[in-house]
């Protein structure tokens, strides 16, 4: 009994002297520099900003606290310490891996400050009245956004939301193993190939994984018709029973990364990582349409700080910050002069068929918020994956 | 008849191999300077230097330790107490408590997650480390209570009273008889609520708050791309560990030394 | 020593607010409709019912259990050994062994199953070493094979400290009165070893089953996406699909069969005691 306590006590005592030297950087100290930079150093180097750019160093809520609640690894390095120097605040940052995960929370009162939920979850949030609106006149740098990314379906003028990263959905496949005439001429079809057996990742992801299925099909992802979204659910039956396909999420990018298997539905910005860690892999968006997705910040109407949450999102969308998150997380900043940056010849991604999402396809579509897709959606989902 | 003797050392043998295998894997990984987990990039220091700058991952390191071992005194101290008291009740409270345990045990984590998650937020608890630790502390006691009670059960029923027929007060009954021979039952009981404490992700998520992390929930939701700084923290904890039990096992024998002296 | 019975009144009153209250808010969303809220309290057997008339639920229900079974199984054969020996050993080993067996809980249980994933892989450590004796491409990970090892390497620890606590300060005299008898090695392991340690074994089994049948992340790593085990199921309706009362009921299915099959075990437990294995 005795040893035990001894030895609980001397653990708590020697983790607390290691985490003691740890966190005295996460504070907003500025003299934690020196060690950030050491460490950092091998990481991302922000590029120059340009004239265009407004990042205001002075703040008139010093030492204020942000609450960010964002997805896990979805922010550049250096994008929140040099906030807390730049505005002399603390941020506390909590993270979630899916969107209903957030929803929960959200629904259950947690508050936060600044969120950053998918489009269709947007929509919902809007709807269910728990969002507030913007003052963009706090928002200049609304003016770098990139075409791609303005006017989207679920909140047009920006009222409520600001792009943070965004993509699509497409095809990473093996140039070496896969026939190219098949990805081109079957599209998502290819899933169904049973030359391909047993060598394809589905994603994990219900509306995903029907979106797919009724893109092939010709219907809309957003559908709401019982007929086409039975197909859909036979689609994706017919893939389990002939295909024996393995479903991951963030594994299928370290697995297409090491060329695991051969073909994979993959969000761009990860097929931007394992296209350039990989060189026998190649991306293709299908004809037949695909998802264009967008993750965007918003402002819970019960932030305790929505003046700093504000300011933030302004900072986040400015050039170096934008770039810096670009850079670090591998998706397409919605920010015009980054995008040019990373694609240009001496950019990151030069040459990455991935990083940047085409834009202006009709066929492609963004998610919708729709309750009786959702509903029906997720009674069938379950189904899907367990009845093999 | 030496076949027999040998029997036990290979048995043994092989299990050890069995349950250090993943950890060793993990700790050599963590030198990985590639972020695969199967194809090795060569030697490098960085995700611990990664690890060490992060604040999120050492106030969760903290969190996470803090909590286990708060929540395995509590639990263990009132899962037993409450388990000895038990014995003598009626059996209606027994059958009430019993079954009241097994629901966390039995429970999907994420059963009683949202359960608890509605429970505070009607009762307007703001959430943040106490109540991820009232949260331990519920579902540590089953575990304690579960372990304690088998001991329980074999105790012999007359030397408490045997000792109060001496002179003992019911108080010295209870700490130099009764529980010394619970000793196996609560050791066993500590070491697994500590185990649940340490691990739990899903409960923890749902009741905390204020960016109060533990480092269950970094894994978790930082599995993007999967992050070889949890396997250096991972290594860090292995190393606090092995260093604190040779300490503990080293000390009493060098004062054994002293002794002889 | 009916005084000792107060100390347990403070627990029934914590037990109260933090267990039994909760689960009623749970039981309330089992058998209410959709509409996550207190005002439309409509009892109905809905939930129930779409659980049991869809073959696809059932199928993973019993898959759940099965698998379950399995790994409590194993753990048993070799945790009961190992818990043996253990208790056999002499004072200082012992606590080293006890330790060691201990020890790798500590280690977060998601890092752990990372790293059987890596090991297990098609490109991992395993595949290597049979590809060099010459057994090529032996798929491991992502199948039941992957989710038991997996579950028997979380679990099995509970198993051995729980047999071991029964045996240890096990009354060696009622060993030598076995043996003084004529006992020979077997019968006295059958017929008193085993039954005393049977309450060790007992809460080594509930221990182990419990949490394998609600298992989530396991099979959902170590499985694959599609290896949809019962728990599975609840975390999705509860977290993806945002149905709870579906989800609840689930759940409430879920707890009521292994209530019952508790309840068999205990049954067998008293029954083993009344027999032969009487302590004094």
């Amino acid at each position: 009994m005795k040893k035990f306590i001894a030895f609980a006590l001397s653990a708590v005592a020697a983790v607390s002297m290691l985490s003691g030297c740890g966190s005295s950087q996460g504070t907003a100290s500025k003299t934690a520099d020196s060690s950030k930079a050491a460490a950092g150093s091998a990481a991302s180097s922000s590029a120059e900003p340009t004239s265009a750019d407004s990042t205001s160093a002075d703040s008139s809520k010093s030492g204020g606290t942000l609450k960010f609640y964002n997805w896990g690894e979805y922010v550049g390095e250096n994008v929140i310490s040099d906030f807390e120097k730049q505005y002399g605040v603390k941020v506390i940052s909590e993270y979630f891996d899916s969107n209903e995960m957030m929803y929960t929370k959200l629904q259950a009162g947690d508050t936060y400050d600044v969120v950053v939920p998918s489009d269709y979850m947007i929509e919902r949030l809007i709807k269910e009245n728990m969002l507030q609106k913007l003052d963009k006149s706090k928002i200049p740098n609304l003016s770098s956004l990139y075409d791609g990314v303005k006017n989207l379906a679920f909140d047009p003028d920006n009222t409520y939301s600001v792009p943070y990263l965004w993509g699509s959905v497409g095809i990473v496949y093996n140039k070496n193993k896969v026939d190219k005439a098949d990805i081109e001429n079957e599209g998502f079809a290819v899933l169904k190939n049973t030359k391909y057996k047993g060598r394809i990742y589905m994603y994990d992801s219900e509306r995903d994984s029907f979106m797919v299925a009724l893109k092939n099909l010709g219907y809309s992802a957003n559908t709401e018709n019982d007929a086409e979204i039975q197909k859909a659910y036979e689609w994706l039956q017919e893939v389990n029973n002939t295909m024996d396909p393995v479903y991951v999420t963030d594994e299928v990018i370290d697995n297409m990364a090491n060329g695991m298997k051969d073909i994979a539905v993959v969000y761009s910005g990860d097929a931007a990582y394992i296209l350039s860690q990989n060189k026998d892999m190649d991306y293709y968006c299908p004809k037949e349409g695909t998802n264009i997705w967008c993750d965007s910040m918003v402002i819970p109407k019960n932030a305790e700080n929505p003046q700093l949450a504000t300011e933030f999102i302004n900072y986040v969308l400015s050039y170096p910050v934008s770039y810096d998150n670009s850079e670090t997380v591998g998706y397409a900043s919605p920010n015009a002069e980054v995008l040019n940056a990373m694609t240009a010849s001496d950019g990151d991604y030069a040459n990455n068929a991935a990083y940047l999402p085409r834009s202006g396809y009709a066929k492609d579509e963004v998610f919708t918020d729709n309750e009786v897709l959702r509903q029906k959606l997720s009674e069938l989902w379950i189904k899907v994956k367990a009845g093999k | 008849m030496r076949k027999i003797r040998l029997y036990p050392k290979i048995h043994m043998l092989i299990i050890m191999a069995f349950f250090y295998i993943p950890i060793i894997y993990t700790i050599v990984f963590s030198f990985n300077s590639s972020k695969s987990l199967t194809h090795w990039g060569g030697f490098s220091l960085k995700w611990y230097e990664k690890m060490l700058a992060s604040s999120d991952m050492m106030s969760a390191l903290w969190t996470t330790i803090s909590i286990a071992v708060l929540a395995t005194i509590v639990s263990t101290a009132v899962g037993t107490i409450t388990a000895i008291g038990l014995s003598k009740a009626k059996p209606a409270l027994k059958i009430y408590v019993e079954k009241s345990n097994d629901l966390p045990i039995m429970n999907p984590d994420i059963v009683t997650a949202i359960g608890l998650l509605m429970f505070f937020s009607a009762i307007g608890v703001k959430k943040g480390y106490f109540t991820m630790l009232l949260a331990h502390i519920m579902f540590c006691i089953p575990y304690v209570m579960l372990s304690v009670g088998p001991k329980l059960r074999s105790l012999d029923p007359n030397l408490a009273d045997a000792a109060l027929d001496l002179g003992a007060t019911p108080w010295q009954a209870l700490t130099k008889v009764i529980i010394p021979q619970l000793t196996p039952g609560i050791v066993s009981g500590a070491l697994i609520a500590f185990t649940m404490s340490f691990d739990d992700f899903i409960i923890s998520y749902f009741v905390t708050g204020n960016g109060v992390n533990n480092i269950s929930i970094l894994v978790y939701t930082m599995s993007k791309r999967i992050n070889p700084s949890i396997n250096a923290l991972s290594t860090i904890i292995m190393l606090v560990i092995t260093i604190v039990l040779v300490l503990v096992n080293i000390i009493p024998l060098l004062k054994k030394k002293e002794i002889k002296q | 020593m009916k005084q000792f019975r107060s100390m347990a009144y403070p627990y029934i009153v914590w037990i109260s607010i933090m267990i039994v209250a909760p689960m009623l808010l749970i039981m309330m969303y089992a058998f209410t409709g959709k509409g996550n809220s207190v005002a439309t309290f409509k009892f109905t057997f809905d939930n129930f019912l779409r659980f049991f008339s869809d073959a696809i639920f059932l199928d993973v229900l019993k898959r759940s259990l099965l698998i379950a079974l399995v790994t409590t199984v194993i753990c048993l054969i070799i945790g009961y050994p190992t818990a043996y020996f253990i208790a056999h050993s002499d004072g200082r080993k012992r606590i080293m062994l006890i330790l060691l067996v201990t020890i790798p809980t500590w280690i977060n249980m998601l890092v752990r199953t990372y790293a059987w994933m890596g090991i297990l892989q098609d490109d991992g450590i395993v595949n290597t070493v049979l590809d060099v004796i010459g057994i090529k491409n032996v798929v491991l990970l992502h199948t039941s094979f992957a989710v038991i090892l997996g579950m028997v390497y979380n679990f099995i620890p509970f198993m051995i400290l729980q047999i071991y606590t029964s045996l240890s300060k096990m009354d060696k005299s009622l060993i030598e009165a076995a043996n003084d008898l004529g006992a020979d090695n077997f019968q006295t392991f059958t017929r008193v070893i085993f039954p005393l340690s049977l309450p060790g074994v007992i809460s080594g089994i509930t221990l182990v089953f419990l949490p394998a049948v609600s298992s989530f992340f396991i099979p959902k790593l170590l499985g694959g996406g599609q290896y949809v085990l019962i728990g599975n199921v609840i975390e999705n309706e509860f977290l993806t699909s945002g149905d709870w009362n579906f989800g609840s009921a689930i759940s409430l299915i879920m707890t009521i069969i292994i209530m019952i099959s508790m309840y068999i075990t205990k049954k067998i437990d008293s029954g083993a005691k009344t027999e032969g294995g009487d302590e004094k």
